[in-house]
């Protein structure tokens, strides 16, 4: 009996250090693929993603391409302005400076560049939504006149004269013989594909990692009561697009422009507040340099017109009610959201 | 009866046999019958019907005034350009052959998507390869590139968004026709997409419109349409009878809706395009066809 249980016993150590060998090993393999930089790792409250990887697939390469050409000014009609220009690392892929951003021959655009950031998860692009898929957002900055200015053909003629790209390419996308559109601007999503967000203290929240103080928790209370039942979400937005009141004449008709439809004029893809203490100036035509600006809008701003969203004026009176304890609580909570290993990843 | 109990009891081996006879002589007579696919060219032929004859197009240059044309106002023009995608081929005849064509998307080149382009004579050709033999007597086609042609993102071959100058990159997505002229009517500065010096008289019409989207105006101008032929083509292998369409230009913007050039003369939006879509499946028409 003993050594009947003294063999049992051997097979199950056995048995358990084989187990616990598999469970390493799968273990290991699952890190080895978690901790490349190069795959998209959507955290789980996070949307899903929208972007069909599969015609896809993101490479080292790809992405390295990708950035390249996201930095390479020669993708305008002057060689004057890259991607990068107008949507800068260091402010989470924004425009810092310009109020709207600055095109070719030093011209003013008519909306405020967005974040780019966490794009794998948005199903349509731009303040208006027009664009539907992620491959073809820098088709409309590159041949926009204000922006880049040049036409998307030109653009592949000059990559084919470049003599560095040739072999990038092909490392990107083996057995491709000349450079095309569709190779260039894929290789640009596999790019914009892997900048997520998701390492700001909220995310560390999220994640069971840290936790807020009391001042973040009342600035939270204040935001959810408040805010977000449009900047709702891991990303903090609806993805819908409203008009929040800037405005009783629209010089930009913004949603109206692609959905044909009268009820849309003046609205504007809610936008997502990730990074929002980096990303001034605000609004679809940054009009606001600041944070305080933004919000004292919300509080004292708003203007009524037939397509006003209805949380902005269903109080009784326009816009949103607020103390000033309250604008500064929220303002803390909203900074749980700069996600500075984003901004400072050496791999971006 | 001995033989007859030996039948009875042997009932479901003479069914086996006789089943795998049957089976054997089916199979036999398809194998004979049964002749190997073959091609179809199907021709798209741009024309303008005036005074109830059939012309082939001309195209002038940009901002030319000398108006060939007239439209069902009795306003005259010409044509600079004349450009649209057919998609979704299917044949049909009247022994239930179908025949549909592959539709594929990718960043190497595309598939049964076309696009014909009147500058470009030979554009105006598809050969269907590898259609089952038998006899067709109807064709279907879409007139425009539908979603997959956007969701299947940045596309090479006919929709290379760099050289088919039929993309929209404000409202992505492909224009399904694209026409750009001129009318001694119109008081439009343009031409298509450019503003040239001098060109006082342009029309364009850029139709396209690809989404429909609940809740919303999304207008989808995309056109799917039948036609009948009056004789059968006959495909097998060795075989490539061609089928000939024609689109008449001068019904594009008369054959549903009657299109004034003096407004909206200048169409670069889906809502805009509307009124000359819905003309789209009247200015084609089955012509004739040579087995």
């Amino acid at each position: 009996m003993s050594l009947l249980f003294f063999i049992d016993m051997k097979r199950k150590i056995a048995l358990l250090i084989g187990a616990t060998f598999i469970i390493f090993s799968c273990g290991k393999d699952d890190v080895v693929t978690k901790t490349s930089p190069y795959s998209l790792i959507r955290p789980d409250y996070f949307p899903e993603i929208t972007y069909p990887l599969e015609n896809n697939p993101i490479t080292k390469e790809g992405f390295e391409l990708g950035k390249k050409l996201f930095n390479d000014p020669r993708l305008s009609l002057d060689n004057s302005v890259a991607c990068s220009n107008c949507h800068v690392k260091g402010v989470a892929f924004t425009d810092p400076q310009h109020n709207p951003s600055v095109g070719i021959f030093n011209q003013i655009g008519t909306r405020n560049a967005p974040m780019i950031a966490n794009m794998a998860f948005q199903s349509e692009f731009l303040w208006d939504g027009g664009v539907s898929h992620l491959d073809f957002v820098p088709v409309f900055a590159i041949e926009n006149q204000k922006e880049m200015g040049e036409e998307l053909h030109h653009v592949v003629y000059k990559l084919n004269k470049i003599p560095e790209y040739a072999p990038l390419f092909k490392a990107a996308f083996p057995g491709i013989d000349t450079i095309t559109s569709p190779y260039m601007l894929r290789a640009i999503s596999q790019y914009m594909l892997l900048l997520v967000s998701d390492k700001s203290k909220y995310d560390r929240v999220q994640k069971g990692e840290d936790v807020f103080s009391a001042s973040e928790l009342t600035g939270k209370a204040v935001f959810d009561q408040k805010c977000a039942a449009c900047h709702s979400g891991a990303l903090f937005t609806n993805y819908e697009y409203m008009n929040n009141g800037l405005d009783l004449v629209f010089m930009d008709v913004g949603r109206e422009l692609i959905s044909a439809l009268a009820s849309d004029l003046g609205k504007f893809k809610v936008p997502s507040l990730r990074n929002i203490m980096l990303t001034a100036p605000y609004m679809h035509d940054g009009r606001f340099k600041t944070l305080d600006e933004v919000l004292e809008h919300y509080r004292s701003g708003v203007k009524l017109s037939s397509t006003l969203a209805t949380n902005l004026s269903n109080s009784g009176q326009l816009g949103i009610p607020l103390t000033d304890e309250e604008i500064e609580a929220i303002k803390i909570y909203l900074k749980t959201l700069t996600d500075y290993e984003f901004i400072s990843n050496p791999i971006f | 009866m001995k033989q007859l109990n030996f039948f009875k009891h042997n009932k479901s081996f003479y069914s086996v046999i006789f089943l795998t006879l049957a089976i054997f002589m089916v199979s036999c007579k398809k194998d004979s019958d049964k002749k190997d696919p073959g091609n179809i060219e199907i021709e798209f032929d741009n024309i303008a019907v005036v005074n109830g004859i059939e012309r082939q197009l001309t195209l002038v240059s940009p901002g030319s005034t000398d108006y060939g044309y007239t439209n069902g106002m009795s306003q005259t023009f010409n044509i600079n350009l004349l450009r649209y995608y057919i998609t979704n081929i299917k044949l049909e005849g009247p022994n239930g052959e179908v025949f549909t064509d592959h539709v594929h998307v990718s960043s190497s080149g595309t598939e049964g998507i076309y696009l014909v382009d009147e500058a470009q004579p030979s554009s105006g050709s598809v050969i269907l390869d590898n259609v089952p033999a038998g006899e067709y007597n109807k064709i279907t086609f879409t007139v425009g590139v539908e979603e997959n042609g956007v969701t299947e993102g940045a596309a090479g071959g006919n929709l290379d968004p760099a050289t088919c100058k039929m993309f929209w990159n404000w409202n992505s997505g492909y224009i399904a026709l694209k026409f750009e002229g001129q009318s001694n009517v119109s008081a439009g500065g343009t031409t298509g997409t450019e503003t040239l010096e001098g060109v006082t008289k342009g029309i364009a019409y850029h139709i396209g419109g690809w989404k429909t989207i609940d809740g919303t105006a999304f207008v989808y101008n995309n056109k799917t349409m039948s036609f009948t032929f009056d004789t059968k083509a006959k495909v097998e292998k060795g075989l490539q009878p061609a089928v000939h369409m024609v689109f008449d230009v001068i019904k594009l913007f008369s054959s549903k809706n009657l299109i004034d050039f003096t407004g909206n003369n200048n169409v670069h939006k889906p809502v805009d395009g509307k009124p000359a879509a819905e003309n789209i499946p009247g200015a084609f028409a089955f012509d004739h066809i040579h087995q």
